[in-house]
């Protein structure tokens, strides 16, 4: 683990050729690459899958993130979207039909590595609705996902792979518990319900640099006779049992703490270029760093992910789901600068998340790992396609996503994208003076999850357990991965 | 019908030229606009007519004070108010998971307004009297049993977690290192995340059939960090006055009330268990706590601390303990 890092001190940063090179080369010879990589088992990690959730939280427009770009959609788009309407010679074609966000420039090559793909319309359902469903069936009815609309609701439809909105679970909890992982979904985004279990809760870690691990108690600090002694009497606190549950819950978390804590504890506070740091990793991410740690929140996270991929051996098991988080998407007001729908909030969002996910993927690369990994989008709803009068959207529906990684059929979309119509077939609505396109889901959270799911190794039995609405959903898997 | 109640509520915007002096951060917040009260842009309030909750109907033209004395009204005659209002209140000051006759018991002196305990009468008669619905969630025999329910307590939430160690060891702060603490465990203070708060009320304890709200920003890292809180505070000793500022207080406690217990290690321990959680340890515990304690004499701090000592380590101890963290 305290081995010299070879070579970084004085060299400058390598280009990807260079780094996939000399992977290539390394690979061949198998010798390891930093390290790290002795750790980390057999190169390409020989039977290891990870799965990542980035969660584009308070509901990202992906109507304006995958604009349509034919003649005719692009003027339905282009007169309904107004001041939002990205310019047609400014949007980034993916093929004759849509293109991306220009903010989206990084991940460009992705798509034409065949990497990247995209799913239109989905969105929590309990079964296939029509719109003249959607309107005849009254409220409450099982048949519509419950509390549409509402972030906190709907993001819990999302991150349960439910149509129930009172869930406890999340399905990359579910998954992880039914295929037994060491470790439950690591999580750099705080606990959300995606990675709960019946009985574990998200391992929540800290940022590169951050101490994981408390003061004073950690194994290096025992040789203090005081420490030794703090030590015991705390681990005896916290193993006494407790009169009520909550206090049980709490004592338990502790406990995990302490074990994880010291086990990765050093590879989590691991920083750019010190003794733990991959060259694998630190090269794809350096475009980003600032003051030399990773300058944005989503960057910091998917470092860190990078990192425990990479530290896999120690990390432990064979199959790892990890959720990242990324915010400020609620974009209500000012989407765009009032003088240019290709900047302003979204665009910033949005690049965030591109180059970011961009030196994810590269890391990927340059670890050779990139047929071991999927990462995914999914955020509370879609925007209104009609903009409100603040320069904004609003909470909508069903929403457009990525999925990137080796695995990934990618330069590929899959799904079917809405009918740009207020009012139309796809619309909540069939009444085109009260429209705002919310658009009916035409693909279920359920259906994107499964072949996420059947990836990494869930069985059909295993399947229903963790998305039990896809009975209704009984046709192909959708082949994206 | 959320729409309906969007239209109604339109009009309204922040005071001009923005009051706060507080800088703007983190990115996306909007604090210079958050003080004072918001006023009527008459020009942007919807004059149609809306249909409301509870029969409740916002005539056309109605004014944008008008329409949100309706709303109010509307959600007040609304029969979830009560339990609403009662659930929450009690998952704040007793217990995350209240039995429902213990709520129902609370939304009834919401709902009449007046509550009386041991003849002693509270609130006015008036719906959503406060005194009364909080003296019903406090004076209620499931909050002042002392017989333990499974069930019941809830999880201090971080902010609670700190004033309520600073306070018990008679110390104060002017806020110096709050905000980063915050931040480490989820929950700098005034800042939420978003609307939704800092953890949502429903948040499932896993391994448990029940909910508690705090562990919604609670995990393995913040586990960790609660420690490091107490080690940073007591260990380290917290934070001096800044003397750039002359109002600077820094974030310390003051021991002096405890060193008289010092010499008898077993002694203060029992004490500060008295302070924080109204009882003192079992013997299994109590044990090495005092045994850690005790560690501290004239020969380990030889520079006369050693009575300082003691009381960092015992407070270390039992304001990390469960005990403490999770109040019954």
């Amino acid at each position: 683990m305290h081995a010299t890092r070879h070579d970084d001190a004085a060299r400058p940063a390598l280009t990807r050729r260079e780094w996939l090179g000399r992977t290539g080369a390394l690979l061949a010879s198998g010798a390891t690459m930093g390290p790290l990589a002795g750790l980390a088992g057999a190169a390409g990690g020989t039977g290891y899958k990870a799965l990542v959730c980035i969660e584009l939280a308070g509901g990202n427009d992906g109507l304006n993130t995958l604009p349509p770009i034919d003649a005719e959609r692009y003027a339905q788009y282009a007169a309904t979207r107004g001041p939002l309407a990205l310019p047609l010679e400014k949007i980034l074609p993916l093929d004759a039909s849509h293109g991306l966000h220009p903010a989206l420039a990084a991940l460009v090559p992705y798509w034409e590595a065949g990497k990247l793909a995209t799913m239109f319309n989905v969105g929590p359902l309990h079964e296939p609705l029509t719109q003249a469903q959607y309107l005849s069936l009254p409220s409450g009815s099982p048949q519509i996902p419950g509390n549409l609309f509402s972030h906190s609701d709907q993001l819990k439809l999302w991150e349960s792979g439910s149509s129930d909105p009172t869930t406890r679970t999340g399905w990359g909890g579910l998954a992880s518990a039914l295929l037994g992982t060491p470790n439950p979904v690591i999580s750099l985004g705080g606990n959300a319900a995606f990675g709960v279990e019946a009985i574990r809760t998200p391992l929540v870690l800290p940022y590169a640099g951050a101490i994981f691990g408390a003061t004073g108690l950690m194994p290096g600090d025992l040789g203090d006779p005081a420490n030794r002694l703090r030590r015991t009497a705390m681990d005896a606190l916290q193993s006494q049992a407790q009169d009520v549950a909550l206090a049980d819950a709490y004592t338990a978390a502790h406990r995990d703490a302490f074990v994880v804590s010291e086990r990765i504890g050093a590879l989590v506070a691991s920083v750019p270029g010190d003794a733990l740091s991959s060259a694998a990793i630190d090269d794809a991410f350096a475009p980003l760093f600032v003051h030399g740690l990773p300058g944005t929140d989503l960057a910091a996270q998917l470092y860190q992910i990078a990192k425990m991929i990479n530290g896999r051996a120690i990390v432990l098991g064979k199959r790892q789901i990890f959720y990242a988080r990324q915010g400020r998407f609620d974009t209500h007001f000012n989407q765009v600068d009032d003088d240019d729908p290709t900047t302003g909030q979204h665009a910033d969002l949005l690049k965030e998340f591109a180059d970011a996910l961009a030196a994810f993927q590269r890391a990927m690369d340059n670890l050779g790992m990139s047929e071991s990994v999927i990462a995914f989008t999914q955020a509370d709803f879609g925007r209104t396609f009609l903009p409100n009068a603040s320069l904004g959207t609003d909470h909508a529906w069903g929403n457009n996503h990525f999925m990137l990684g080796g695995p990934v059929n990618g330069g590929k979309t899959y799904g079917t994208y809405p009918e740009l119509v207020l009012g139309g077939p796809d619309d909540t609505t069939d009444d085109p003076a009260l429209a705002q396109g919310r658009w009916i889901p035409t693909t279920s959270v359920d259906q994107y999850a499964q072949t996420l799911l059947h990836w990494f190794g869930l069985d059909a039995k295993q399947m229903l357990k963790v998305l039990p609405n896809l009975v209704n959903f009984p046709g192909k898997r959708i082949p994206f991965a | 019908m959320v729409r309906e109640y969007a239209f109604a509520l339109t009009g309204w915007t922040f005071p001009h030229g923005g009051l706060s002096q507080v800088p703007c951060l983190p990115l996306g917040t909007n604090c210079k606009w958050l003080e004072g009260d918001m006023i009527v842009l008459s020009s942007f309030h919807d004059t149609r007519p809306h249909a409301l909750l509870s029969g409740v109907q916002v005539p056309a033209n109605s004014t944008a004070p008008q329409a949100l004395e309706l709303v109010l009204d509307s959600i007040m005659a609304h029969p979830n108010i009560g339990p609403f209002v009662a659930r929450r209140m009690i998952q704040n000051f007793v217990s995350s998971n209240p039995s429902p006759a213990y709520v129902g018991r609370v939304a009834a002196a919401f709902d009449t307004g007046a509550f009386s305990s041991d003849g002693v009468a509270f609130g006015t008669g008036t719906k959503g009297d406060m005194q009364a619905t909080i003296a019903a969630v406090l004076l209620d025999a499931e909050a002042r049993s002392q017989a333990v329910v499974r069930s019941q307590g809830f999880l201090r939430e971080p902010i609670l977690f700190f004033t309520g160690v600073l306070r018990s060891l008679n110390g104060k702060s002017d806020g110096s290192q709050m905000g980063q603490w915050g931040t480490m465990l989820a929950e700098d203070v005034f800042r939420p995340p978003s609307v939704f708060d800092f953890y949502p009320p429903d948040y499932p304890v896993a391994g448990t059939d029940l909910v508690g709200p705090q562990f919604g920003i609670h995990n393995t890292n913040g586990a960790l960090n609660r420690l490091n809180f107490l080690n940073y505070l007591l260990i380290e000793g917290g934070t001096p006055p800044n003397p750039k500022h002359p109002d600077s207080l820094g974030t310390l406690i003051d021991d002096t009330a405890f060193l008289s217990s010092a010499s008898d290690a077993g002694a203060l321990v029992d004490r500060l268990s008295l302070l924080a959680f109204g009882h003192t340890l079992p013997s299994g515990t109590r044990t090495p706590v005092v045994d850690a304690v005790s560690y501290w004499n004239e020969t380990t701090a030889p520079d006369g601390a050693w009575q300082h000592k003691r009381v960092d380590a015992a407070a270390y101890l039992v304001f990390g303990s469960p005990d403490y963290q999770v109040q019954r």
